[in-house]
């Protein structure tokens, strides 16, 4: 029994390792485009699952129909397709598809994201083709945002907007708080600070035990005198 | 000491050479940002698949060209292909005659496809050889680097 014990405490703590990256599904026919999305990804401090197809990605969300189920062998799992964790804890946090599939297409897959329990995580799609009836079409389906191919560093940036909040499929809230009160989190725990800043005010002018939230609101706005060029060494006589 | 100079000169200087004569555009510089000491060979990783990857297109090419009834579709899809692969490494010039290769397919000039054919062929092996060499460069340069520090 002891031996259960310690192996479920580890399981939780590699648990909550993973769970304080945001995890992202990329989907993409292209070896190339998947390795290069992969890195970039990792790069940013993205967790990474890639699959090939609309159908593997249907897969991994378990969205796949019982029809389908039943057609394939039962005790195989495809080699192609990644380690499907159980369900119930499963964390995606963002979806980047290619348009252009052979099957399945991008848009197909956005379809089916936004009809399913999965419909609140958000959908990016990729394309190499700058055809604005095809944008259109992904941001009224539902799409995040529409980036072309290739993709670079800088595009990733913006990803962070839709990535507040990890979306577990079974609905666990407790990492939302922990992340929220990071880097951005002014936003959501507004009351909470500004309760702080009154409580610290009153209570002495120069106090510097704030916690680093609110110094980070200070640093939005600098002063004045930071402004002014900071003087050379050398004098210019 | 000098021979390490003079190597990371040639280097430079080659490098520079693919930008300046188009063979390689920003993209490539995009790869080299994402390399690091934890992934050390992923250019040349990346640049490895596209090879694999544009060998198999160009012979599927020419297999459909070569047929009674050519299936403009499949040969579209292919340069689709290989236009998206040398995009996301920076092969300029391969990408530029996949442009012009999916317009024939698209009027179904075969005649335009056939010369598009040869001169992607063209373009990708001379692409091939300029980063072959350029990573063949890169390896001196670092084993020379190595050594002076013994």
């Amino acid at each position: 029994m002891e031996v259960m014990e310690s192996d479920h405490v580890h399981h939780a703590i590699e648990e909550q390792q993973e769970q304080q990256h945001f995890h992202v599904l990329a989907v993409d026919d292209s070896l190339i485009d998947r390795k290069l999305l992969e890195r970039l990804l990792k790069v940013s401090s993205y967790k990474v699952t890639c699959v090939d197809s609309g159908d593997e990605a249907l897969k991994y969300l378990g969205l796949v129909d019982d029809d389908v189920d039943k057609n394939s062998p039962a005790s195989s799992s495809s080699s192609s397709s990644p380690q499907s964790p159980a369900q119930d804890g499963l964390k995606v946090n963002l979806i980047m598809t290619d348009y252009c599939m052979p099957g399945m297409s991008g848009y197909d897959l956005l379809k089916r994201v936004k009809g399913s329990s999965w419909k609140d995580v958000p959908v990016v799609i990729m394309s190499s083709e700058n055809v604005p009836a095809r944008i259109s079409k992904c941001l009224e389906g539902g799409a995040e945002e529409f980036l072309l191919k290739p993709l670079q560093l800088s595009d990733l940036k913006n990803l962070e907007h839709y990535l507040l909040k990890p979306l577990h499929h079974s609905c666990q809230s407790n990492i939302i708080s922990d992340i929220a009160a990071e880097d951005d989190g002014v936003d959501s725990s507004d009351d909470n600070i500004n309760n702080d800043i009154i409580d610290s005010k009153s209570s002495s002018s120069s106090s510097n035990n704030n916690n680093s939230i609110i110094n980070k609101r200070k640093a939005v706005s600098p002063e004045p005198s930071e402004r002014r060029p900071r003087a050379k060494g050398l004098a210019v006589v | 000491m000098a021979y390490l100079v003079q190597l990371q000169k040639q280097f430079d200087d080659y490098r520079a050479s693919l930008f300046n004569e188009g063979f390689l555009d920003d993209q490539f510089e995009q790869l080299q940002q994402l390399q690091d000491e934890s992934n050390p060979d992923f250019v040349v990783e990346v640049v490895s698949l596209f090879f694999q990857d544009s060998e198999r297109l160009l012979n599927e090419l020419a297999t459909s060209l070569d047929q009674q009834n050519t299936d403009y579709r499949k040969v579209d899809a292919h340069v689709h292909q290989l236009k998206g692969s040398s995009s996301s490494i920076g092969a300029q010039r391969v990408q530029r005659v996949c442009i012009a290769f999916r317009n024939f397919c698209e009027e179904q000039n075969t005649e335009g496809c056939l010369k598009c054919l040869q001169q992607v062929k063209h373009e990708y092996t001379l692409v091939k050889n300029k980063l072959e060499t350029l990573f063949k460069l890169e390896r001196q340069l670092l084993a020379a680097r190595g050594s002076s520090f013994v």
